[in-house]
């Protein structure tokens, strides 16, 4: 009992929850819409590196230049590369959500088809044995009925041989 | 012209996994104290205070109210530093401008950090956007173990170099006091740690620690009046790239905070040879890939030449080029005041006070870094002569 009231001493043990409220902005809007709508994953270009952008940026971090002329965008993917990965093994507390990540867990660096800056997302693959630097892998979209416009349309990248 | 700045004070506090009699407050009055005593000055010579800690770690925001309270800091001027893996290196470097603008000649600057409050891991998540890769990047050890693949990938490095490097830690930790991790690993030991996220293994992985660590920083003319080995803080990089692709250099080329940051400081005080010119870096190395890797990344060595060093030996505490001779990062890891640990550290190496951990070789300057997940670096250039 004695130990007991020392521990209650030095210690307040408190878990907070916090509501949030975060804006994806013009561009990200307009990515996850048509992502919602559509299906489609959308790239957009820097109009003067010419780099394109999946997911697509307001602002080039380089040229200090606006990205937002909807004319220049285009369909990238559902194909893409793996360019690195990581295979968690142990769980993490989620921040977004409160929840444990579920393992094993792998994430990829990807490279989609006709974009030249990469996007990370989870690979269906968990067998880290299989996982291979530059493999090939597409994206699975949720069925449109499921979809809410957000990143978790699309459900994770598989593996495909070519 | 900025003026010359020197450390002429440094105070660190014990470093270790859990002290539950201690709080944030307590660790800021023990770092202060000591670095006050190694300058032989008292608080009420202090100018100005700087104070750095990652305050959402541990849930609270009062830290500036913290530094007030329990350094001595009321009634003066100061700033806090919130800015992830670089809040030490930034903390030391707002002393600086302070400093090397004229304004003061003495300014206190203090790190901390209490990682047994909260949770580390999902407070770093929150460096990425909530709407787009919050969720795939799972902290730092997610972001850090991708560019792991990627640099065994490029440079023909293996999981057993990595092992290497975290065993040398171990060794040079064992020597440090002050270090948090003391216990000495082989290859083996650390080959067969138990797999966090691949390809970083629970040792390959910094710990999450406690401590302080404080420095007084003097004009010219203070330091050669009050101090007999003042450490000159030469120069300094502070760099910002945008967080993304360009570090894995596919479908552009590569480009990272640590190349630009090296790149920088070399040029500005005409360093060919590093690894001559410099005989100690006190690296921010947060993964057991990260001291070959960033070698190579702040141009110190040769491209795919880093993992070499490591298995030459060159990079251990007698080697001929030590890298983190206190044992680093991944063997002492409380954020808010690693990376002004590294900067202390190179400074004690600096001035011949590294105690068991001081290196073989003659320390005439210094590097040490510091690194943010958001990608930001700091490089900093410490002297035993100012020119």
């Amino acid at each position: 009992m004695k130990q007991r009231t020392q521990e209650e001493l030095i210690y307040i043990n408190k878990t907070a929850k916090i509501p949030y409220k975060w804006r994806t902005g013009e561009v990200w809007g307009e990515f996850f819409r048509e992502l919602k709508e559509n299906g489609i994953i959308y790239a957009n270009e820097c109009p003067t590196c010419g780099r394109k952008f999946c997911l697509p940026k307001s602002v080039c971090t380089r040229d200090h230049t606006r990205c937002t002329d909807r004319s220049k965008w285009i369909p990238v993917g559902p194909k893409g590369t793996v360019v690195s990965y990581f295979m968690a093994e142990q769980s993490f507390l989620l921040p977004t959500t409160g929840e444990m990540l579920k393992i094993p867990f792998a994430v990829g660096i990807i490279l989609l088809d006709g974009a030249t800056v990469i996007m990370q997302h989870q690979l269906e693959e968990t067998d880290e044995s299989k996982i291979k630097i530059f493999m090939r892998v597409e994206a699975v979209i949720k069925p449109k009925e499921e979809r809410k416009g957000n990143i978790f349309d699309i459900v994770h990248f598989k593996t495909i041989t070519e | 012209m900025a003026n010359r700045v020197a450390i002429v004070g440094i105070g660190q506090t014990t470093h270790s996994g859990r002290r539950p009699y201690v709080n944030d407050g307590e660790l800021i009055y023990d770092a202060a104290t000591k670095a006050l005593e190694d300058a032989g000055l008292t608080i009420n010579d202090m100018e100005a205070v700087m104070a750095g800690n990652m305050d959402f770690f541990e849930g609270h925001h009062l830290n500036d109210a913290m530094l007030n309270l329990y350094s001595g800091a009321a009634g003066r001027p100061g700033f806090k530093m919130n800015t992830g893996g670089t809040v030490g290196t930034m903390t030391a470097i707002q002393g600086w401008y302070h400093i090397a603008s004229g304004l003061y000649d003495l300014v206190l600057v203090i790190g901390w950090e209490k990682h047994d409050e909260g949770l580390v891991t999902p407070a770093i998540s929150t460096i990425t956007d909530p709407a787009v890769d919050r969720h795939f990047l799972v902290g730092a050890i997610g972001g850090l173990a991708t560019v792991s693949v990627a640099y065994m990938q490029r440079s023909g490095c293996k999981l057993e170099h990595a092992a290497m490097v975290r065993a040398n830690s171990s060794q040079a930790a064992h020597r440090n006091p002050n270090a948090h991790m003391r216990e000495i690993y082989s290859v083996e030991d650390v080959m067969n740690a138990r797999m966090v996220m691949y390809p970083l293994n629970l040792l390959m992985c910094c710990p999450t620690s406690l401590g302080a660590t404080a420095m007084v920083l003097a004009s010219e003319s203070k330091a050669k009046k009050i101090c007999k080995k003042p450490v000159w803080m030469k120069d300094h990089v502070t760099v910002h790239v945008e967080y993304g692709g360009a570090q894995f250099g596919i479908g552009e080329k590569r480009w990272t905070s640590h190349m630009e940051a090296g790149a920088r400081l070399f040029k500005r005080n005409h360093i060919t040879k590093p690894m001559v010119e410099t005989q100690v870096f006190e690296m921010y190395d947060p993964f057991a890939f990260a001291i070959p890797m960033w070698l190579e990344d702040f141009l110190v060595c040769e491209p795919n030449e880093g993992w070499k060093h490591v298995e030459k030996g060159d990079l251990k505490l007698e080697g001929s080029y030590p890298v983190s001779p206190s044992g680093g990062v991944l063997c002492t890891n409380s954020i808010g005041d690693s990376a002004i640990l590294r900067v202390a550290e190179a400074a004690l190496q600096v001035r011949g006070d590294g105690g068991e951990h001081q290196v073989t070789r003659e320390v005439k300057q210094a590097l040490a870094s510091g690194f943010g997940g958001s990608y930001w670096s700091d490089l900093l250039l410490l002297s035993k002569t100012m020119d």
